[in-house]
């Protein structure tokens, strides 16, 4: 494939992506502001409690071999 | 003007109100927990205090004490010695918050009579396609350090003249949470773990082994992947949550042995061998049931299943099954009968209850406790280990200021 050749090639690609990115629109977040009134409950939050999840993940790391062992020191029990 | 464009009009000032007026400066939170099973009991006040500073930064500090009673320093063994240990933990956190990015840093200080801890952490998150998205990321460093007391203890570490075994952990997590609908949220976490250092108990024996004492592999890889959903049901004020995690570790490039534990078949010598291999199944569900107004209730039931570590075996069932003393040298042949390193199966069911106080209000004395909230929850662990099953209670008042 001589210079020329590969060099067409590549302003054909550069030029697809271009236009590709200069016409494409991201679709709409599928939730929108004034539709957020549930979003804060605590149904609907996973970091709703976090000194109740480093109660568990101490506890979890002294009796479970799953832990990552990090965030929850303390050694006595051999916890990592 | 229509009803709609009155609702929407409304909605939108209520995006931007709460950033300028609502926002209470903080809060402080009080809060116990109490765990007991057949040989150990751990009772656990904590304090914690989140305050808002201006230009979007906010600080949080916790102040947090073990007390922990058990049958034996050494748990997990037949030897019965009563062993009360005091934790004490401080945490200190500093968060800014910028339109749709925050960023964290935070220490948290743990000391023991034999035991401490150092850990700096950072994270950053940036929200997206209409903060329906959010992407973040936190990184972690640990030190610790044990110290042996003048008992028993493993010779692994912890000789003359230093007796100390450090253990350093070096962390990393991304996890991916989507708004998929009003009431529908997702969310994907990765978690790894590097762990180099000393990772037992200096006291835990292991009978007819030929050391007497534990002695984990001194390296670890562990990851984790989870998923959560969350829904909620607006008509009936119902949620629901469903958790699911996966976790497997390795130990990080080659082991010093090729040489596992005698399971039935002989000691296993294999090119290649990797001594942990621990893989665990979590699953959570929640339900959440607005019971009232003030008051909600909250059901939880967790399921774990783990399998055992490679290098993990029963010495009191099956007292061959780590090779006699001198076969092999004493840092190569990992060894441990720590419970929660063998099969371990456990099922949590708990019931929660939450309760906004605005019914103290006009109560003499407790009306000062009337803009905060109360919990309690009771929780039942059953264990298939020897450490037996265990009652958890934990309550706790969080009040604004």
């Amino acid at each position: 494939m001589s210079c020329l050749v590969r060099l067409r090639l590549w302003l054909l690609v550069a030029t697809a992506a271009a236009g590709v990115a200069g016409c494409a629109h991201p679709p709409p977040p599928p939730v929108q502001p004034w539709q957020r009134e549930y979003l804060a409950k605590r149904a609907l939050r996973f970091d709703g409690d976090p000194l109740e999840d480093h109660f568990r993940q101490h506890w979890w790391g002294a009796r479970e071999g799953s832990d990552l062992g990090f965030g929850q020191p303390g050694g006595g029990c051999g916890c990592n | 003007m229509s009803r709609r464009a009155v609702t929407t009009l409304l909605a939108a000032l209520g995006v931007v109100l709460p950033s300028v007026s609502v926002r209470a400066d903080g809060e402080v939170t009080i809060r116990g927990a109490y765990y007991r099973e057949a040989s150990t009991r751990v009772i656990q006040p904590v304090v914690a205090i989140d305050q808002n500073l201006p230009q979007g930064f906010d600080v949080h500090t916790t102040y947090l004490l073990d007390a922990i009673t058990s049958a034996s320093a050494n748990a997990g063994t037949a030897k019965d010695s009563i062993f009360t240990e005091l934790r004490n933990e401080v945490s200190l956190g500093v968060g800014k918050t910028w339109n749709k990015t925050r960023a964290t840093l935070g220490y948290i200080y743990s000391a023991e009579s034999d035991y401490w801890s150092h850990t700096l952490h950072a994270s950053g998150s940036q929200s997206f396609w209409g903060d329906t998205a959010t992407v973040a990321l936190s990184l972690g460093l640990s030190f610790d350090q044990a110290t042996a007391r003048n008992i028993p203890r493993t010779p692994f570490c912890a000789t003359a003249p230093s007796l100390n075994c450090p253990l350093d952990i070096y962390f990393a997590g991304v996890s991916y949470t989507q708004v998929i609908t009003p009431t529908f949220i997702g969310q994907l976490d990765l978690e790894s773990a590097y762990l180099d250092g000393f990772q037992g108990n200096l006291y835990r024996t292991v009978p007819n082994s030929p050391m007497g004492f534990e002695n984990p592999p001194e390296k670890r890889l562990r990851n984790a992947i989870a998923a959560r959903l969350a829904y909620f049901f607006p008509s009936t004020e119902t949620g629901l949550q469903l958790h699911y995690r996966y976790y497997f570790d390795v130990y990080p490039g080659t082991a010093p042995t090729t040489m596992g534990p005698n399971l039935g078949a002989g000691y296993l010598q294999q090119p290649g061998y990797d001594p942990w291999q621990v893989q665990s199944h979590t699953i959570e569900g929640r339900i959440y049931q607005q019971l009232s107004p003030t008051l909600q209730a909250r059901f939880t039931l967790r399921i774990y299943h783990q399998s055992q570590a490679a290098f993990w075996c029963d010495t009191l069932g099956n007292p061959s099954c780590y090779p006699p003393q001198g076969q092999f040298s004493i840092t190569g042949t990992p060894e441990s009968t720590d419970p929660k390193l063998g099969p371990v199966n456990t099922e949590y069911p708990e019931v929660k209850l939450i309760w906004d106080a605005e019914a103290l209000r006009d109560v003499p004395f407790f009306r000062w406790f009337a803009g905060g909230t109360f919990e309690i929850s009771y929780g039942y662990y059953y264990q298939s280990t020897s450490f037996g099953d265990a009652h958890v209670l934990q309550t706790g008042y969080t009040m604004p200021y």
